[in-house]
């Protein structure tokens, strides 16, 4: 059978590629795609490195039949970032010395994303469990844990002011408060 | 080389590329990895992905789990709550969201913890193929799988009552691993002593298996550290160990009885 | 989140002059660490050239085996297959990689030649469209193998009449100038056992490691209109991959250009030259580019690992926790090709007989060729498998003589200015010191004696 047309909404974004048969949603997404944030470590599914979001939960890419998800959503590291903005995870990696060779970086983020989507508060061992499919060999996995609870703390304190913000338009109705750039986007953006 | 990837969108269809010779595919952490390695053997692929077998239905104390449920939905299941621990042992959260229920019970071990969970529970595993559907006891299919052509449809499961279910898994490390042992059981009490026992057993064989020694020890006896300790040595006689990177056969069959107490008695 | 500094200690060293350091007790981010958390750092496979060859290697089924025939046929006919390289495409296909420092014999060849000396040796590689068919294609190579008695341990591989591992040096040992081992001769320890109160030998082992980086080897070579090569890699050593490929391509030095830098994770495990040399005869006889990347499973079985090593230890022992002689005996598994391992034996030579003051020291340390997976470099390979032995054997010394392990190590610790069993003057040792802090830092109680030791006096043993 010949190479089919898939569609995905990859990073908001409507994308038409063809896949050959069998073709992993990790190829797809480097090679048809031209995504190269996600990466190929072990295509058994044991390493992470290829960790998205398919629909909003952690997937290993190098493991989905890219026909059989035709028509999902999927987000990537790409899709993080948005212009020059760092968000709260990408941030506490950066300042918190997350990274060493960065191979294992783009799957450790999304699986923190994904966690944070769900649990904005995780314990240690949350964040542990969580983490458990990405594997790191470089840092032994301390300053990364730590990066996650940093960064959950402070999407919370942002999120909160956001919150104050939002409250505040609504009650006096100063919609350019609650339009501030920034904080109460991204807020919205993550509840949406 | 893989030449087509069936995704079809009923159980008839994927009967029918099934039966075509078609290798079916659940969440793929199995077969993928064989794609990704040139090793699968089979040059079509059949996705359950659309084939309308996923979600959880419960009635009273009976579930039936779809065959493409995910190990995710299971944990996150209120009803099948007390199966949480155990899903919780299986791979990590990230692989929880991709591999099914039906599939598991096709995972050699050591992996396929949920399986040793189902033959515990005396599951019944619905199969449909070319000739209608059928009922099949977990047992039968981990033992000898299902013909060419079957498709597993769902697992069907009695939810245990309160305190009469015990799962224990001894891994390398505390989570993502394999099984050296699994111990998995629904034990009855009455009176002080054992009224029924059904435990089963993961990492200590090609498949997973009823510890039928063991539970034939506890019956009409307390669930105590001695009896437990006679228990686990009995069920040496039910298993058939392998080495590999995660144990040795000696040491499994070593620290079986151990952690067949500790699936009691903590 | 504030990231800590400790400051410098200067408590056991205040004559030292205190330098003016800008960067160290002082927080500075990685310069490509803004990279990896926007996924925009270039790893060598995020290169995807137009009209991109993938390559796969067929591997040898056995560990020890004459090659009767090698059958490319089959792997020909597959749909996408381009070209398959055998032996004979290589220009110059025996070499060794440290011959750039002047070590010698060549004797491995990048794709087998007569003969395989491992499991999962590479014999052909095939080059096609797509990886799938690459996959194809060296699954379909046909070998015919005579199997040859193969041998797994190295004091096996050096007694009388084993099999003969690789002919380059026609003995299962790595020569040193003449020597079958690297020696370190130092006064007279069979003395110094006649004189010991007590005599103690251990023997320790140590199985291979794989540095298992979470990006596998690889590299992806791109013909330049210049008839130049681009080498996009992941080697942990550029100019080291680029000479040698050089060599075994033939071609001056300047016919390279390598890429690199950003490496998925080496711990050591990158500086071999595994995968570049091929990838440049296949994008040169294809003249198109072509990538050559090892999978998950070829990371763990044929990338060399940490080598195993094996070594006895013999002490003489004074009653009171004076180590008067070190007697040592050391086996480096080579695995079936030199590799990074001759240095690595040298460095566990020259790591004896750890960091103690004992006057008589005898070491022979065999570099061995065995039909394992052949090893090299891993952090502190040489040492690290050297220094467990030693302080293995040090902790049980202080068991068996009922002594507190730090006091038999401050006891035995090198000072500035001891004479070490290589004939170097030792400087700068602050082991007194370290154990001393260390031991503060945990509770561990030392008598006044040893707290006022110092690195800097009792020296010229």
């Amino acid at each position: 059978m010949a190479s089919q047309v898939v569609n995905l909404r990859v990073n908001e974004r409507s994308r038409e590629f063809l896949a050959a048969p069998g073709t992993p949603l990790l190829s797809s997404l480097r090679d048809a795609l031209g995504l190269m944030a996600a990466k190929r470590g072990c295509a058994q599914g044991s390493c992470g490195t290829c960790t998205v979001l398919l629909d909003g939960r952690p997937v290993m890419s190098c493991l989905v039949a890219v026909e059989t998800v035709d028509g999902a959503s999927v987000r990537t590291l790409e899709g993080v970032a948005r212009g020059g903005d760092l968000d709260e995870v990408q941030s506490a990696f950066l300042e918190g010395f997350a990274t060493q060779c960065g191979f294992c970086t783009a799957g450790m983020i999304m699986t923190a994303e994904a966690l944070l989507d769900r649990n904005p508060d995780p314990t240690r061992a949350e964040v542990v469990e969580a983490i458990s499919g990405n594997v790191c060999r470089c840092t032994g996995y301390g300053p990364i844990v730590d990066a996650i609870l940093d960064a959950a703390a402070r999407r919370r304190k942002e999120d909160a002011a956001a919150r104050r913000k939002e409250d505040i338009a609504a009650r006096w109705g100063t919609a350019d408060i609650a339009a501030t750039p920034g904080t109460a986007d991204a807020a919205a953006r993550r509840r949406s | 080389m893989i030449t087509a990837v069936r995704t079809p969108e009923s159980v008839a269809d994927a009967v029918g590329h099934a039966a075509a010779g078609g290798r079916l595919m659940g969440g793929g952490t199995v077969v993928m990895a064989q794609v990704n390695s040139g090793s699968l053997g089979s040059p079509e692929i059949v996705s359950l992905r659309r084939a309308g077998l996923g979600g959880i239905g419960v009635d009273g104390a009976l579930a039936r789990v779809g065959a493409t449920a995910t190990l995710t939905e299971v944990e996150e299941s209120p009803e099948l709550a007390f199966l949480r621990d155990a899903v919780r042992s299986v791979a990590s959260p990230t692989i929880r969201n991709q591999a099914t229920v039906g599939g598991n019970l096709f995972v050699p071990q050591p992996y396929g913890d949920l399986a040793v969970c189902l033959l515990a529970l005396d599951a019944t595993v619905e199969v449909a193929g070319p000739d209608g559907s059928r009922g099949a006891p977990v047992d039968v299919v981990l033992a000898n799988g299902v013909a060419p052509g079957e498709v597993v449809t769902a697992v069907r499961l009695a939810v245990p009552a309160p305190g009469t279910w015990f799962y224990r898994k001894a891994m390398r490390r505390k989570l993502n691993s394999a099984a050296i042992v699994a111990v998995a059981a629904v034990v009855e009490t009455g009176g002080g002593v054992v009224t029924s026992a059904r435990i089963a057993l993961g990492g200590v064989a090609p498949r997973p298996v009823r510890a039928a020694s063991a539970e034939r020890v506890l019956i009409g006896r307390p669930l105590e550290t001695d009896v437990l300790d006679e228990a686990g040595r009995a069920a040496r006689a039910d298993i058939a160990p392998f080495d590999d990177a995660y144990a040795s056969a000696w040491y499994r069959t070593r620290v079986l009885p151990v952690h067949l107490r500790r699936a009691f008695l903590g | 989140m504030r990231y800590k500094t400790n400051p410098i200690d200067r408590t056991y060293f205040p004559d030292e002059p205190a330098p003016d350091f800008n960067v160290i007790g002082s927080v500075v981010q990685r310069s490509d660490a803004l990279g990896h958390v926007t996924g925009r750092s270039s790893f060598f496979e995020d290169l995807s050239p137009p009209g991109l060859l993938h390559l796969k290697a067929h591997r040898s089924t056995r560990h020890h085996a004459r090659l009767a025939t090698v059958d490319t046929s089959e792997a020909l006919a597959v749909p996408g297959v381009v070209r398959v390289l055998t032996h004979a495409d290589i220009p110059n296909n025996v070499f060794t990689p440290l011959k750039l420092i002047g070590v010698q014999p060549d004797d491995e060849p990048v794709l087998a030649e007569g003969k395989v000396r491992y499991l999962g040796e590479p014999i052909c590689a095939v080059v096609a469209e797509t990886e799938a068919a690459a996959q194809e294609g060296a699954a379909r190579v046909r070998v015919g193998y005579e199997e040859l008695p193969a041998v797994f341990d190295v004091e096996e591989a050096l007694a009388e009449g084993a099999p003969i591992v690789n002919e380059y040096h026609g003995h299962n040992y790595f020569t040193y100038e003449g020597h079958h081992c690297r020696r370190i001769r130092f006064g007279d320890v069979e003395a110094a056992f006649a004189a010991a109160d007590h005599v103690f030998e251990w023997r320790y082992q140590s199985a291979p490691i794989e540095h298992a980086p979470t990006e596998t080897t690889g590299c992806v070579v791109v013909p330049q209109p210049d008839g130049r090569l681009r080498i996009h890699s992941d080697t942990q050593a550029c100019f080291f991959t680029l000479d040698n490929t050089a060599l075994i391509l033939g071609t001056p030095f300047n016919r390279l250009r390598i890429v690199g830098g950003t490496v998925g994770g080496g711990f050591g495990g990158k500086v071999d030259v595994a995968v570049e040399p091929v990838a440049c005869v296949a994008a040169m006889l294809t003249g198109q580019p072509v990538k050559y990347v090892y999978s998950r499973y070829e990371e763990m079985q044929v990338s060399s690992p940490r080598a195993a090593e094996r070594i006895y230890i013999k002490d003489a022992v004074t009653a009171d926790g004076r180590i008067i002689g070190r007697k040592i005996t050391l086996y480096v598994d080579a695995g079936a090709y030199s590799r990074h391992s001759p240095y690595g034996t040298t460095k566990a030579a020259a790591h004896l007989p750890g960091p103690y003051s004992i006057p008589n020291v005898w070491a022979d340390c065999h570099c061995v060729f065995t039909n394992r997976t052949p090893s090299s470099a891993m952090r502190g390979f040489g040492v690290t498998i050297g220094d467990f032995a030693l302080e293995s054997q040090m902790d049980r010394i202080a068991r068996a003589l009922g002594m507190d392990p730090l006091r038999l190590r401050l006891r035995n610790a090198y000072r500035d200015g001891d004479l070490k069993a290589h004939r170097k003057v030792a400087e700068g040792t602050a082991l007194v010191e370290v154990i001393q802090k260390a031991a503060e830092m945990v509770g561990h109680e030392l008598p006044e004696e040893y707290r006022r030791m110092s690195s800097m006096d009792g020296g010229g043993r």
